[in-house]
């Protein structure tokens, strides 16, 4: 038996204090459902292949102490000792990818042209390079050592072949057919051929719009911008770390070197997106919770109120589930509101957030779930109280409050 | 000390306008102590608020000490409230959460008395109604006719001109009615004006005027003499 | 007769200590939530030059791509060329101005001196700087001063060591005149600062605006000599073949971050005018080929153009309002609840002389209560937050996230804000009732 008219009319007589409730319920469902998308899409993103080891990948530079050092001759000394070392599978010279830090450029399917680059990220290594980042070959071959040139920034070099992403030929050409074409620097008509295509590599800046288009030349470059990428076997980035620590400023005393774990340089690249995460998640949980008691205190506040009433109605015949159903659906009805208003309030903040902070579009299936999960934490609150209030004793009618 | 003239108050609800006061004159003199009676729902209640300030009546002339009380703003009415006026409830309306001395306490703080005037003032009312022993206890712990007098004493702390009393003895067994009944003569006799409503003739009689309340309006006195007798009878 | 509301407050609040901890926590958690948010972006606000707001500004200059603009908020590149850097210390129009940028290397001291070699070799940050650095910024130093009048033309081998490196390379003595190994050379220590580190980083925001400032300070003279290349970015638009150093110093690469200080509306006139001349000279030349364009800013417009509050900070401020918001309403509603319940009480004060005015300030004063414990709690939770944000951000925002005397005060003042905003319905509410609905006894 619903009764739905006297519990209407109740609730109308308590009208601000209801729609207090409900308005909470909304606007935690605003909040709610709009956290929840920003923290699917930073999870989303975060958990990208990124088409390298990043567990395995240990990562070293060094600075020398002289002003007038050979580099590449150290390059050569150090990777020659450390492809020995125990626990390394493959070793190269190039700059560690997914650190935030690194290069780009414009690349161009004809010559000389000047508008209308298609821009990637680019490294330059030797034929340790795909390896040694534990990257995926798909199509064409390696650099072989025969490819490969020691250069500098201002030696005047151009590579004459590159290996690039999947994303990034894909983008070069749309016909599917990048291996063996060539492409052109910005303004040059210096032919350089693609002669290989990996499955991924997310560049330096995973989190900008262009990540994945990233393009590899072959070449071991003197610069101060340097990283020995170090991939060691699986479980043995610890052990290969600390060696490396060890041997390099054994080799050559007179440097101060520096050894990294790739998984960390990327965890401090994401630290941002992880704090958002964890934030939201707080809010969102926080939130909850305190929906949750608010509800759960004037459910309690309420029966406690109308305890006398309680208990004419049972002295009057009412059964016990009869008196939690009544709580219970005087809930539902302001849970209800709740969720409507709050839906509608969803939408309003996220068109904001979207316009202001380019987040995410909240999609009606999120709010659905949202609303679903909100709906039952309501129900769930009251309906401890509401069971309490079932157990009011019809003498609590003649006992005077 | 109080005059009222063609005093009219209605209460409107969504559906019905009820008059609860039509038309009501009355007078009542310093250092009188009037009791009323009248059928339950005649205004009683109603005259009573609107003679302690409570409510404003919706049309007619109220004059306390020839002042006219009509349209004064809250504050005023409050003020006016706190210094000349005190209630005695059918329910005692003793505030649960505060012992009897904070209790009493209550309008000698709105009178702004400083801390030391407020303490000899309870304690001497608390004296009067006999309950000094208890001025730490809560109103739960005292008997129907104790938390009675307290409110007695709480009204009487202020040392009000004029006391209103609503069926304060309405709730209370014949014993406790007459103590309480004995106190408030004592009152009057220290020449504290007193308005009385009860249901009780025997109460009612020992006022020195009765008037009777009737569909909000004092009945023809000739009729209530008459049935004061029948009561009698 | 506040003491008097102060203790009903308190009285009251013990009656229902369920119900008052819900209102408590609630605030707390609202104000917490808001105040790490309102904290941070406030700490990533500041502006450390504010002092020098008026007089000092950042220079650009657009030599950017005839296609298309840079790609920022500016429309023009943050930083200037070398060649251009070099051109316009040569102005004598500025009071101070500084051409400079991001570097590092490995410093120790002098072998002589480093008897024991106890003192390992470490990679210090350094800022290569024209000498008026110092002054521009207002930097005071602790020993010497900054270099010679010529190390910004001329390969000067000293040194300004900032107050940390001087306590970790000279245990904090006056180390003016001593020698230090910087990339294998020797420089003469001429000054040590005093501790300067300006949080965001308003000189120069392209690096982290919240990393720590430079360790050592080096002359802008220096550039041919170590052939440095910049720890910072280097942006360009032009395909330019670079076969030598000299090629990257003429380049149209920008990573040169430039400031003057201009003291008078006279002086900025003339520098106006002076850079317009400037731009005009270099575009005969068949430089700078988009529409006469520089930018001069001052900190605070500066901080705004960098967005060093970013659209997530800014987000999150947001969400943490409308959360507090919840946390409000919430406690609207259980103030309300508690207040109805003893509407009772309130109709017997009222007909004991208590005005309404009184009886609305007495149940006011109880959500100010509320207000204070909650406020109190909230900045312990604060304290919380911005713990747990210094941990997530991986030192990051170290600087930023930590509450001051102000911020703090500001929490408890937002909590009674909140919680008398809250009150302020139900104690109207409350005040409002008809007392004698409440006198009788059915
Ligand atoms: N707040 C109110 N709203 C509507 N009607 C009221 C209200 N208070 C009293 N009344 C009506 O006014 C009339 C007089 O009531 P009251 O003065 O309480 O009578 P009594 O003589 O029993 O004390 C009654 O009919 C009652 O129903
Ligand atoms: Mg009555």
């Amino acid at each position: 038996m619903l009764e739905l008219r006297p519990i209407l009319s109740a609730l109308w007589r308590h009208k601000i204090s209801a729609l207090l409730i409900a308005v909470q319920l909304g606007l935690t469902l605003a909040i709610v459902g709009n956290a929840t998308v920003v923290i699917q899409e930073r999870i989303e993103r975060i958990a990208r292949p990124t088409g390298v080891a990043v567990t395995d990948i240990v990562t070293a530079q060094f600075m020398p102490i002289a002003k007038n050092y050979d580099r590449l001759e150290a390059f050569r000394l150090d990777l020659d000792m450390i492809r020995q070392l125990p626990g390394v599978a493959a070793a190269t010279v190039s700059r560690a990818p997914l650190t935030g830090g690194g290069s780009g450029t414009g690349l161009y399917t004809a010559p000389n042209q000047e508008i209308g680059a298609t821009g990637g990220a680019q490294f330059w290594g030797d034929e340790h390079l795909i390896d040694a980042l534990g990257m995926k070959l798909v199509a064409g071959r390696a650099f072989t050592p025969n490819d490969i040139t020691e250069a500098s920034f201002s030696s005047g070099w151009r590579p004459n072949m590159a290996i690039v992403t999947q994303q990034l030929a894909d983008k070069l050409f749309a016909n599917g057919e990048a291996l063996g074409q060539s492409i052109y620097f910005s303004g040059e008509d210096n032919p350089i051929e693609i002669v290989g295509i990996v499955e991924r590599n997310l560049g330096p800046w995973p989190n900008s719009h262009n990540a994945g288009s990233t393009v590899f030349f072959p070449a071991v470059m003197d610069t101060q911008w340097f990283d020995y990428v170090v991939r060691a076997e699986p479980g043995q980035r610890e052990a290969v770390a600390k060696l490396l620590e060890e041997k390099l400023a054994e080799r050559d005393p007179q440097r101060v070197v520096a050894v990294n774990l790739l998984e960390d340089k990327l965890d401090r690249y994401y630290a941002g997106d992880n704090t958002m995460i964890q934030v939201l998640s707080g809010v969102v949980s926080m939130l909850t919770f305190i929906v949750a008691l608010g509800i759960v205190g004037l459910t309690v506040f309420w029966i406690t109120q109308r305890q006398k009433q309680i208990g004419v109605r049972r002295a009057l015949g009412a059964s016990r589930s009869a008196i939690s159903r009544y709580f219970l659906l005087e809930n539902l009805m302001i849970a209800t509101t709740g969720i409507v208003l709050g839906t509608a309030a969803a939408q309003i903040f996220n068109r904001f957030l979207a316009s202001e902070f380019e987040q995410p579009a909240l999609p009606l299936s999120t709010t659905a779930i949202c609303a679903l999960i909100l709906f039952g934490i309501s129900l769930a609150a009251a309906l401890v109280p509401a069971l309490r209030a079932a157990n009011i004793s019809p003498a609590m009618a003649t006992r005077s409050v | 000390m109080l005059k009222m003239h063609n005093v009219r108050k209605s209460y409107r609800t969504d559906t019905i306008e009820t008059h609860a006061l039509r038309d009501f004159s009355l007078e009542v003199n310093e250092g009188e102590f009037v009791s009323v009676t009248g059928p339950s729902g005649s205004g009683k209640t109603t005259f009573l608020n609107i003679a302690g300030l409570l409510e404003t009546p919706t049309g007619g002339q109220y004059l306390l000490d020839g002042q006219d009380v009509s349209d004064l703003n809250d504050r005023d009415r409050s003020r006016l409230r706190n210094e000349k006026i005190g209630f005695i409830f059918q329910g005692f309306n003793l505030i649960p959460d505060l012992d009897l001395f904070d209790n009493i306490d209550v309008p000698l703080r709105y009178r702004g008395f400083n801390a030391k005037e407020r303490k000899k003032r309870i304690e001497k009312v608390l004296e009067q109604v006999g309950l000094s022993a208890r001025a730490r206890h809560l109103p739960a712990q005292l008997s129907g006719g104790q938390q009675q007098r307290v409110a007695i004493a709480r009204a009487l702390a202020g040392e009000p001109r004029f006391l209103l009393a609503d069926e304060p003895t309405g709730n209370l067994d014949s014993l406790m009615a007459r103590q309480v009944m004995e106190l408030l003569e004592f009152i009057n006799e220290w020449g504290t004006t007193i308005v009385m409503v009860t249901h009780d003739p025997d109460l009612a009689r020992r006022a020195h005027r009765n008037i009777q309340i009737v569909d909000g309006q004092v009945a023809d006195l000739r009729l209530q003499s008459a049935l004061g007798e029948a009561v009698t009878a | 007769m506040l003491g008097y509301y102060i203790s009903l407050a308190l009285r009251s609040l013990r009656r229902t200590p369920v119900l008052s901890a819900l209102m408590v926590a609630a605030i707390a958690v609202g104000v917490g939530a808001a105040m790490t948010t309102l904290t941070l972006n406030y700490m990533m606000s500041r502006n450390a030059l504010e002092h020098k707001d008026d007089v000092l500004y950042a220079l650009q200059l657009d030599n950017w791509d005839p296609h298309e603009a840079d790609d920022n908020p500016s429309a023009m590149p943050w930083q200037v060329t070398y060649k251009d850097a070099i051109s316009l210390l040569r102005s004598d129009i500025p009071t101070h101005q500084v051409a400079m940028h991001r570097w590092g290397g490995p410093i120790s001291l002098d072998p002589s001196q480093n008897s024991g070699g106890e003192m390992r070799p470490f990679t210090a940050e350094a800022r290569v700087t024209s000498r008026d650095f110092f002054a521009l910024f207002d930097i005071p130093f602790l020993y010497g001063g900054s270099w010679q009048g010529d190390a910004d033309t001329s390969p000067v081998q000293q040194i300004v060591l900032s107050e940390s490196t001087n306590n970790k390379l000279f245990n904090g003595e006056n180390s003016v005149g001593r020698t230090v190994n910087f990339s294998g050379t020797p420089f003469t220590v001429v000054g040590v600062i005093e501790h300067w580190q300006p949080s965001p980083k308003v000189h120069d925001l392209n690096n982290g605006s919240f990393n720590k400032s430079a360790e050592i300070f080096l002359p802008f003279g220096l550039h041919r000599s170590f052939e440095i290349y910049p720890w910072g970015n280097t942006n360009g638009w032009k395909p330019e073949d670079i076969n030598s150093y000299e090629d990257q110093l003429g380049s149209e690469y920008v990573w040169i971050q430039y400031w003057v200080q201009l003291d008078s509306d006279e002086q900025r006139e003339r520098y106006r005018e002076y850079l317009t001349g400037f731009i005009r000279e270099q575009k005969a030349q068949g430089r700078f080929p988009r529409p006469l364009k520089f930018g001069l800013s001052k900190p605070s417009e500066w901080l705004q153009l960098n967005e060093v509050v970013d659209g997530d900070d800014r987000m999150l401020n947001w969400l943490s309002l409308a959360f507090l918001l919840v946390c409000l309403v919430n406690a609207v509603a259980l103030l309300l609840a508690k207040f109805l319940r003893k509407a009772a009480e309130a109709g017997v004060r009222r007909a004991l002389g208590a005005s309404r005015k009184a009886v609305f300030s007495q149940h006011l004063v109880e959500s100010g209560c509320i207000g204070l414990a909650g406020g109190l709690i909230g900045i312990l939770l604060t304290l919380a937050g911005l713990a747990l944000v210094r941990q997530l951000q991986m030192g990051y925002l170290d600087t930023v996230a930590s509450m001051d005397w102000l911020m703090m005060l500001s929490a408890i003042g937002l909590a009674i804000l909140s919680s008398l905003l809250a009150g302020l319905y139900p104690a109207w509410r409350i005040s409002r009732t008809n007392p004698s609905i409440y006198l009788k006894t059915q």
